[in-house]
């Protein structure tokens, strides 16, 4: 088992980063009136952890035992039916599922499949906790109409069910749903809080860990403690003991991509361009996000570009990061950037050096 | 169902031509009688009642009194339609008789000398058929001939020359006539409903296992009979397909009779159409499954015009040889076409009582089929995006900056081509991405950049439907044709050092291929992300790509069984990858 699934916090007491959030956590079940709660923030900062810790605290270890369920779902839409297939990750007491799998098929899964499992509510002898969890993942990749159809549906079985919200982002999550929810933001990890991770992950291991090694691994890591963790047990199989100055190898992903960044600024063409979406499409095919792409890409530009030029390379970015999002083949908007921006420092160059 | 027998229909004055006789049955009664002598003698299991265009293959045999009365109001039809038909014709002095048929199937061709098809392509064929019926029968162990090629070339036609000229009895499975399902419901009193996939599978079951049972009862030697497979049942969805698809293959692995294919190919393998996609498989699984091909080319103007003019000589009718010319042409290579344009022009030019002189200076056809032109050659056109050298001399009553000067172009407007080549929007911008790159300056990445820009424009206009709550075709349809002439128009526009032209390849968009890698990886990443967090929650398909990936690949010898699976997708893809390359380079097009 990796590190990282090793030693996740499995109880709210156990929580290291977010402390604060999840000491607040706890009261908020105790006092059993539970809201619906919207949990965003970064990757890797910590979400889905405090959600099955929290999860844990209202059930119990019952809300352990799941299982993966690969449903077909009949929906009657008006004039024709719709098979919808969607994996949901349930227990006795929750369900989780990303509805955004269901592609623009997504407001149905909203309207009808939620709608019948916060129908069945769930009976308890104690009359305790008569509601059901309904835990949905990506929430900001849903459609408007799906969004809309969520509020209604949270609004209507309100009695019987709570939901979980998580994303990334709250700014692509309708006002109606986030005032409707408890926000809690939850921060990216500091580095000093990453590097107290990592101590704590090393004692557990038995390992020595040298005091500079730590901060270097929070400082590469980009404040997504996943990535942290990931990176501190990959450098462990590299060398062992620890020296301070060891390397951290970077994603393997991202080494292609200031690879291709280098040909870029190497030389300006079609040619090269035609090169470069080669490597484009290796990366796509291995289904790294063209926004993440895009934003590493641009990332990785600037490092490397005279300051005069970075304002319009970042407005050009956001153009084609927009149209992508529009679009529906991405490689087209990416490389209409790539060549923007050779176009641009082309110019550049040629008014600089003649 | 009962009644499968009406499928294995051996029919005698079906026409050369496929899907042609399907709606003339009734006209059968009175057409027998004008045929030409030289038929291949053909047993009949049936009187043709799969093809009567209202009532299917289904019918029982019991209301055989309903049927003739059916019959007998088809005449009257007929004659009310040959009344309309030949009023003209009477004029011309040409008696009713010739007038009762359409010159398609008058001038049928019986012979060798009268088939316009390409001598060698008829000598293979007759060669492959010798082969089987004459020398050996068993020794040889492909028996199934695969004969692809357009609409009209004549591919029915060589099959039916060639069995006469061997003597062979010709049975043929032909695709039962459609009928409405209310009709249908109402034709047939019991049992439930048969799919002619089911009915082509039982047929091709039954002649596998028995021969052609039918046949031999009705007398006919056994030693030379050919089995003629005329138009494949339509299949729809992949299931369907792979049905169709096994039932042939088993076809060809087992049949002990000379049997003949025919498929029927649109032209437009190159589009990103699935149907086609589907035929040109069906081909390849045919061949693997050791069926010999023979592909058909459309007919060359030169054939057609000696046809034509040998029925013009036949028919005493004076026609220029500029007007043969131009249906020749017109007709595309589709022979039953440009017969049928033969009658109808015979027709209009007599309708006035004009001189016969008088067509010679009428160059304009109103009929015959709309030119088209390859999506290849569309995309080369847009590519090569060739200009005059002189810009239009007078005023421009828009005068524009200097930087938004173009100068004209040397072929009709994008959008035309567009409409000959029949594009759609999707292809041609994924052609186009995937080949402009190559066809622009080296020094010019301005132009890429406003190129690729316009291309972007088009992916958006084409994305703005998708999955939109209520589907508006029509406005749907607007989008299409404006992204379509985005991507076009931007393409020539941007474009503005055109090279000077030289042979380029086009290639297929490695898009397609990339899109279904990514998808499949996809799938599995989806199934892999209930394993993270110990399986207590599932994560987002980006982080494993991004994170677990990259990770996972370092740690692999500390890894349990299921990162393992993770991993061996990883290189599962890397493979894949190779294999694509090799794949893209085997596709590449030759232009022209």
């Amino acid at each position: 088992m990796l590190w990282v699934d090793k030693y996740r916090p499995k109880a709210l007491d156990q929580v290291i980063v977010h402390e604060d959030v999840a000491q607040n956590l706890k009261k908020l079940v105790s006092e059993q009136d539970c809201p619906h709660l919207l949990f965003y923030g970064p990757s890797g900062s910590g979400k889905k952890t405090l959600i099955m810790a929290l999860l844990r605290q209202m059930f119990g270890s019952s809300s352990e035992k799941v299982k993966v369920e690969n449903k077909t779902w009949k929906i009657n839409a008006g004039t024709r039916n719709i098979d919808i297939e969607l994996t949901t990750l349930s227990s006795t007491h929750h369900v989780e599922m990303n509805p955004s799998d269901a592609g623009f098929q997504d407001r149905y899964v909203v309207q009808e499949i939620i709608k019948e499992m916060a129908k069945n509510r769930p009976i308890d002898t104690k009359g305790k906790k008569g509601f059901k969890v309904l835990v949905l993942n990506e929430v900001d990749k849903l459609s408007r109409e799906a969004q809309h159809s969520l509020r209604r549906t949270m609004e209507k079985y309100s009695a019987s069910c709570r939901l979980i919200l998580c994303c990334n982002s709250s700014s692509k999550v309708t006002e109606a749903i986030r005032s409707r929810c408890l926000n809690i933001r939850i921060n990216a990890p500091r580095e000093d809080q990453i590097v107290k991770v990592l101590e704590f992950i090393a004692k557990k291991e038995n390992l020595q860990l040298p005091a500079g090694f730590a901060v270097r691994v929070a400082e590469k890591s980009n404040r997504s403690l996943r990535r942290a963790i990931l990176s501190f047990e990959t450098c462990r199989v590299q060398q062992y003991p620890f020296t301070i100055n060891q390397a951290i190898s970077p994603m393997d992903w991202e080494e292609y991509v200031s690879e291709i960044v280098s040909d870029i600024m190497k030389e300006q063409s079609p040619k090269r361009l035609f090169q470069v979406r080669g490597k484009l499409y290796e990366l796509l095919i291995n289904c790294i996000p063209p926004e993440i792409l895009l934003k590493r890409l641009l990332h990785d530009l600037l490092r490397k570009l005279d300051a005069e030029l970075k304002h319009e390379v970042c407005h050009w970015a956001a153009y084609y990061e927009h149209r992508m999002r529009l679009g529906q083949k991405a490689i087209f908007h990416l490389e209409a950037f790539i060549a923007k921006f050779m176009s641009i420092y082309k110019a550049f160059l040629i008014a600089t050096f003649g | 169902m009962g009644k499968r027998d009406a499928v294995v229909v051996l029919s005698s004055d079906d026409g050369g031509d496929e899907g042609e006789g399907e709606g003339e049955g009734a006209l059968s009664s009175s057409r027998s009688r004008s045929k030409p002598a030289a038929k291949p003698h053909l047993a009949r299991s049936e009187p043709r009642r799969a093809k009567k265009p209202r009532v299917s293959g289904s019918r029982s045999r019991s209301s055989s009194s309903r049927q003739s009365s059916i019959v007998d109001e088809f005449q009257f039809l007929e004659e009310d339609f040959n009344e309309v038909f030949t009023g003209a014709k009477v004029t011309t002095g040409f008696g009713r008789s010739t007038a009762k048929e359409s010159w398609v199937d008058k001038y049928k061709p019986c012979t060798f000398e009268e088939l316009a098809v390409h001598k060698k392509k008829v000598e293979e064929v007759k060669s492959w058929f010798e082969e089987r019926l004459i020398i050996s029968k068993d020794n040889l162990g492909d028996h199934v001939l695969v004969i692809t090629g357009p609409a009209g070339v004549g591919k029915s036609a060589t099959i039916y020359v060639v069995a006469s000229h061997l003597g062979a009895t010709l049975c043929e499975w032909n695709t039962p006539t459609p009928t409405v399902w209310k009709e249908y419901v109402h034709n047939s009193n019991t049992g439930q409903y048969v799919s002619k996939l089911d009915e082509f599978e039982a047929f091709v079951e039954r002649t596998r296992k028995y021969g052609l049972i039918s046949q031999s009862s009705a007398g006919e030697s056994k030693s030379s009979a050919i089995l003629l497979i005329d138009d494949l049942p339509m299949t729809h969805g992949n299931v369907a397909r792979r049905r169709l698809q096994n039932c042939l293959q088993l076809l060809v692995q087992s049949t002990h009779i000379p049997t003949a294919i025919l498929i029927t190919d649109y032209g437009q393998v190159d589009s990103a159409d699935r149907e086609a996609r589907f035929l040109e498989e069906l081909h390849l699984s045919l061949e693997s499954a050791g069926a010999r091909k023979i592909a058909f080319n459309p007919i060359t103007s030169n054939a057609i015009k000696r046809i034509l003019s040998k029925i013009c000589r036949q028919e005493k009718r004076n026609v220029a040889s500029e007007q043969i010319d131009l249906i020749a042409k017109a007709s595309g290579g589709d022979i039953r076409h440009a017969i049928t344009s033969l009658q109808f022009f015979c027709l209009k030019v007599d309708w006035p009582s004009f001189s016969s002189s008088s067509p010679t200076t009428v160059y304009d056809l109103h009929f015959g089929r709309d030119e088209t032109i390859s999506l290849f050659h569309a995309l080369g056109k847009f590519l090569h995006n060739k200009r005059e050298s002189v810009s239009p001399s007078g005023k421009d009553p828009h005068p524009m900056q200097e930087k938004f000067m173009r100068l004209p172009f040397k072929m009709d407007a994008p959008e035309k081509v567009l409409s000959q080549a029949h594009g759609q929007a999707r292809p041609i911008a994924d052609f186009l991405h995937e080949n402009v790159l190559d066809f622009l300056d080296e020094e010019a990445v301005d132009d890429a950049s406003a190129v690729l820009s316009y291309l972007g424009d088009a992916d958006v206009l084409l994305h703005s439907f998708h999955g939109a709550v209520a589907r508006n075709y029509e406005a749907e349809g607007v989008v299409q044709s404006a992204a379509a002439s985005i991507a076009v128009r931007g393409v020539l526009f941007g474009n503005s050092h055109p090279l000077p032209p030289r042979w380029h390849s086009i290639r297929k968009p490695k898009l397609w291929q990339s899109e279904k890698f990514s998808l499949h990886n996809k799938d599995e990443m989806l199934r892999q992300r209930f394993m993270v967090y110990n399986g207590v929650s599932s994560i987002d398909t980006s982080v494993i790509a991004t994170e677990y990936m990259p990770a996972c690949k370092w740690l692999q010898h500390r890894l349990q069984a299921h990162e393992v699976m993770m991993l061996s997708t990883e290189i599962e893809a890397g493979i894949s990858l190779d294999d694509r390359e090799v794949k893209t380079s085997d596709d590449e097009i030759e232009e022209w």
